[in-house]
């Protein structure tokens, strides 16, 4: 990331037990340690649960990527409620909804489709990182 | 707009709409035009939408289609199951809800508005409606339904 570029924020769902909430979690990795480590910074919703303080100044200070794994959209939520702004939200559902044959399963361990669709969520938000660097607004955001 | 019966337990409220049928494996049925038998618009129950969880996919058995009462007429897809449930009524398919093919998630948000499935053209209303529960019998057994939910580990 050039300099001037802004360091964008993911933050992943919890759901923890859940296949969706598991490719929200491996979608970030793959987006933040793989494909755009650089410009990304992946913060963790339990310690905006928590009231962390490093983790609400990290999310008021830059734009965030939200993913989540169900309609109740955590992520999003806690990053507006600790003052954070949301450039662009996602559900993994939607994701699935136009990716039918990959249908992801497993907890600890998401099946081969999950991993494919964990893979596309993560390109898809690679371009929205991207999209933010250049100051422009993805589809799907924005919440303040 | 209908009236309900309603259940809260923990976060969730579960509402029965009053003004329709249903069948015992969480169909509503109501009449296309009130008083006037023949066509039924058909769709889930705002338990079963809760309990299956957010929808993926829908698919109904196309218009044209010819069914008994206990056919297969819809399979859904959601983030915890995969569903197959069958037709509360004979009768034609006559019509499906566009809606289903790009916004799928209107079951969850509007399951007795919106969210409807089909339009079926009845070929046994009478017979078929003598086995339907009204409100407050599938009120009951939803009840017992939450019930054993809850009992689960």
């Amino acid at each position: 990331m050039s300099d001037d570029r802004r360091e964008v924020v993911v933050v992943p769902c919890s759901g923890i037990g859940k296949p969706y909430g598991t490719v929200s979690r491996e979608a970030a990795y793959e987006l933040c340690d793989k494909l755009r480590p650089r410009d990304t910074r992946l913060v963790a919703l339990a310690k905006l649960v928590l009231g962390d303080q490093e983790a609400r100044q990290r999310v008021r200070a830059s734009p965030a990527i939200t993913i989540d794994g169900c309609k109740l959209m955590c992520a999003s939520k806690l990053v507006q409620h600790s003052g954070g702004t949301v450039a662009r939200e996602i559900a993994v559902l939607d994701v699935y909804r136009r990716n039918k044959g990959l249908k992801p399963e497993g907890l600890a361990e998401l099946n081969e489709q999950g991993q494919k669709l964990a893979r596309v969520l993560a390109e898809e938000l690679a371009e929205a990182v991207d999209e933010i660097g250049r100051g422009g607004t993805p589809p799907g955001g924005s919440h303040a | 707009m209908p009236e309900y019966l309603e259940k809260t337990v923990d976060k969730f409220t579960f509402r029965v709409a009053t003004d329709r049928l249903y069948s015992s494996e969480g169909m509503w049925v109501s009449l296309v035009q009130p008083g006037a038998p023949g066509r039924v618009r058909i769709g889930l129950t705002d338990f079963m939408q809760q309990r299956s969880g957010d929808v993926a996919f829908v698919s109904v058995k196309v218009p044209g289609t010819r069914l008994s009462a206990g056919d297969d007429f819809t399979e859904m897809e959601t983030i915890k199951v995969n569903l197959s449930l069958p037709a509360p009524v004979g009768g034609t398919v006559v019509e499906v809800n566009e809606a289903l093919e790009l916004t799928p998630e209107v079951v969850n948000r509007d399951p007795y508005g919106n969210g409807w499935l089909a339009v079926v053209e009845t070929a046994r209303w009478e017979a078929d409606r003598a086995r339907l529960l009204d409100p407050g019998a599938y009120f009951s057994l939803m009840q017992s339904q939450v019930e054993q939910e809850l009992e689960k580990p």
